[in-house]
């Protein structure tokens, strides 16, 4: 029997002619967490719910848990968590309440155990309109969790939250990862993708360019090892030299890229015994998704 | 089922902590009702000033008796407050201020003219008698020839009193103008040189007794040939008694006060041609015997429309802020249907009526004493009125995308249907056109059942809204359930 969670083939969808998603296919292994990533309107929310039945696909397959999402919408609800973009909920009940409500719908009983798992004891009193992007947060994800669902869809949870709000958000998907859940995550932000994920697809104009495992995606299109020198005559020469390639950053730093490891171990050696005012970067998300695509990703989600 | 509960309990406890929806869908009708039941009822009948000049009085100065007893007769209403002046232009012109003013004035000669006239009208009605029994009796020869003679005087009579006679004129001079039509001048100047003038307008007319009538706007001269002395005798019709009512434009009590003068004015009328005994007897009795009060009769007017209101602004604005907000995105996304949705708004809504209901039936019980209550007929035709309505509101929900054009698309669809239907202002008083357009309501049929049902506890009346409302309640919430959207937001 396979291990995906989610099996995507072939996956079309047009609105009014334009094609929002354009024959994407993938899969979602159990278990891990799948982040699609790109900018907005490259279809990663259509994407999302059409896996979460709120959306007709124009063409292709996908199944979830199984389910044919066509076909089985019924079966796919009850079994999967979902907490969708810009997440909202009755704004004049409490949080507690919120999660009380969907575990009504769910059929759930574990509400005192969700709401210690997120976070949302101290305030569970609070009404949803008077707590913090971080706290409704919070209570989108105890609404998501009260499926005691395997399988979870985040659509750009920590989308407008501070970094602090977001750094506790990644805690909290950290530890469903240790739960055994799968979790199918959207975000435009590459630090979440490459501190949460287990494997993404960078999705452009509905398409997927590529799809992987962080580190192959880092390794592939990150551009291994950048050194940086800072105005020394011997360490510029050396760089031009060994590197794979050089070029001048914003600030008119020399910046040569290592592609092997081992020749960069080299290079550096070399130019700490001769004392060189260097510094190294490891690439990482960022510069892999700018290698793809030729931008990067705004605060707001825009290709720059 | 227990998922539609679950939401209906989230709904209901949402807008609860709504102080602004609290507000619009409880305490501004139980307000409205208040100051409807407290302006239109205070329990006691409007009472409108009159200033009155009296012209009419004897030789000695006084006032005459019939003048007097028209001014008492006024004052005796209950409706007027008699205020008499000496001169009603003059108090115009010192009154003259922010409010309507209402006046009166009994021309000279009232007394003597109304006398004349009534005595003219006995004496015609007697006559007109013995035409009708000429026909009928068998008489023997010398009591028709006693009848014959007592018609003739009566006739005689009638018409002496009815006219006053003015002049002669030469028959044989003046008889080739009396003509059919535009007068002729030979003719006007002979009535110029008496001192009688005929207007440009008047014109001649054969009367079928034999005599010719000149009449303008403002008088009758008969024209009534003598054979014998060859004379044309010339007689004026004797003139009504006149009062003159004034009104200020656009005054509404204006109308009442004509109402009312109007009404003495026939009594008077009766009474001067002797007739003391009616035959119709007016019943005066009110709904007061059954002890419903002024707020009884807004209750069920107010809290239709604010059913209405409920549904069709309230619930096209929250189901479209849902929309946009996500939150019917986060529902649908969950092991729940479409139906459950659309059922627990249907409970909501129907909730909301009866808390209404009760509120506004008991506050307006402390406050008013009414006596309306519902019973299970009205209960079901206010359920059949929120499902409708709501099912208005969700359907408008589904088809616009955007919250400040749902509040002004759901204003304006409620508030004419308000004020259109009929349940604040009756439709009979609306022009026909309007109350075709009311009778296409919904709003009508569900103010027309309930206040049948509610205030006159007449269950057949209620039969047609009952079949009228509950078959647009079903065409709506099948509506309501093709349009919302579950899927595809």
């Amino acid at each position: 029997m396979s291990d995906n969670v989610i099996d995507v083939e072939g996956l079309t969808k047009l609105y009014d002619g334009t094609t929002a998603v354009d024959n994407i296919s993938f899969s979602v292994r159990e278990g891990e967490i799948f982040s699609m990533v790109g900018p907005n309107g490259a279809g990663k929310t259509t994407t999302v719910e059409i896996l979460e039945c709120i959306r007709t696909p124009t063409s292709g397959n996908a199944e979830v848990l199984g389910h044919d999402v066509m076909k089985d919408e019924d079966r796919i609800k009850e079994k999967i968590g979902v907490m969708p973009q810009n997440f909202n909920t009755f704004e004049r009940l409490s949080a507690e309440e919120n999660i009380r409500l969907m575990a009504d719908l769910y059929g759930s009983k574990n509400v005192e155990e969700v709401m210690k798992m997120v976070g949302v004891t101290d305030f569970k009193d609070k009404k949803f309109s008077e707590l913090s992007g971080g706290m409704q947060t919070k209570v989108g994800i105890g609404m998501t969790l009260i499926s005691n669902a395997d399988l979870l869809f985040l659509d750009e949870p920590t989308t407008g939250l501070d970094p602090h709000a977001r750094r506790e958000t990644w805690k909290l998907i950290k530890r469903l990862k240790r739960t055994g859940k799968t979790v199918f995550l959207t975000t435009h932000y590459m630090e979440e993708v490459e501190e949460l994920s287990d494997r993404a697809a960078v999705l452009i104009d509905g398409r997927i360019e590529v799809i992987d495992s962080i580190e192959n995606l880092i390794r592939d299109y990150g551009g291994g090892i950048k050194v940086v020198v800072r105005k020394d005559e011997k360490a510029v020469e050396l760089v031009k030299e060994k590197s794979d390639e050089v070029f001048k950053n914003e600030s008119g730093e020399l910046v040569g890229i290592f592609d092997n490891k081992k020749r960069a171990r080299k290079a550096l050696v070399t130019l700490f015994q001769m004392d060189c005012d260097v510094e190294v970067k490891e690439a990482g998300m960022e510069d892999a998704f700018i290698r793809l695509t030729g931008g990067k990703l705004d605060e707001e989600g825009e290709l720059v | 089922m227990k998922k539609s509960i679950s939401l209906f309990i989230s709904l209901t406890k949402n807008w609860l902590r709504s102080k602004s929806g609290v507000f619009f869908s409880i305490l501004f009708p139980v307000m409205l009702l208040i100051i409807f039941s407290a302006v239109f009822g205070g329990g006691e009948t409007a009472e409108y000033t009159i200033h009155i000049e009296n012209e009419d009085f004897e030789e000695n100065g006084i006032p005459t008796e019939l003048s007097e007893a028209f001014i008492k007769a006024l004052d005796d209403t209950g409706t007027l407050n008699v205020n008499e002046v000496d001169n009603l232009t003059e108090h115009r012109e010192e009154e003259e201020g922010f409010g309507s003013y209402r006046g009166l004035r009994i021309k000279e000669g009232f007394q003597e003219r109304a006398e004349n006239k009534s005595m003219s009208i006995r004496v015609g009605v007697m006559h007109e008698t013995m035409l009708l029994m000429e026909n009928e009796s068998d008489m023997e020869e010398e009591e028709r020839e006693e009848f014959e003679r007592g018609k003739e005087s009566l006739e005689e009579w009638s018409q002496f009193l009815g006219k006053e006679h003015l002049f002669d004129l030469n028959r044989s001079e003046y008889a080739d103008y009396l003509n059919e039509g535009e007068i002729h001048e030979e003719m006007r100047s002979a009535f110029e040189e008496k001192n009688f003038s005929i207007s440009d307008d008047a014109e001649m007319k054969y009367e079928e007794n034999g005599s010719w009538t000149i009449e303008d706007e403002e008088k009758k001269f008969i024209i009534q040939e003598d054979e014998e002395e060859n004379k044309l005798h010339i007689f004026r019709e004797k003139e009504s008694a006149k009062i003159v009512v004034y009104t200020s434009p656009g005054d509404q009590g204006g109308q009442v006060v004509q109402g009312t003068v109007r009404g003495v004015v026939d009594s008077f009328d009766s009474r001067m041609i002797g007739v003391e005994d009616t035959t119709i007897e007016v019943g005066e009795e009110t709904t007061e015997d059954e002890e419903l009060q002024p707020a009884d009769y807004y209750l069920p007017g107010i809290l239709t429309a604010f059913i209405m209101t409920n549904g069709i602004i309230a619930v096209t604005t929250t189901t479209t802020e849902y929309k946009r907000n996500g939150v019917l995105k986060r529902l649908s996304a969950a092991p729940i249907q479409k139906k459950d949705w659309i059922l627990a708004n249907v409970g909501q809504q129907t909730l909301l009526a009866f808390i209404l209901t009760g509120v506004m039936i008991l506050l307006s019980r402390i406050l008013f004493d009414v006596q309306a209550v519902p019973g299970i007929y009205s209960l079901g035709l206010i359920f059949l009125g929120a499902v409708a309505f709501c099912s208005v509101g969700m359907v408008l929900g589904g088809f616009i995308k955007d919250v400040e054009a749902a509040s002004g698309i759901g204003n304006a669809i409620a508030f004419p249907m308000m004020f259109l239907s009929g349940a604040f202002v009756p439709i009979e008083q609306f022009p026909g056109y309007l109350r075709t357009v009311a009778r296409a309501l919904p709003l009508y049929y569900f103010h027309q059942g309930l206040q049948e049902l509610m205030i006159l506890e007449n269950l057949s009346g209620a039969i047609i809204p009952y079949i009228v409302l509950g078959s647009l309640t079903v065409v709506f919430l099948i509506a309501a359930i093709k349009v919302t959207d579950w899927k595809d937001m």
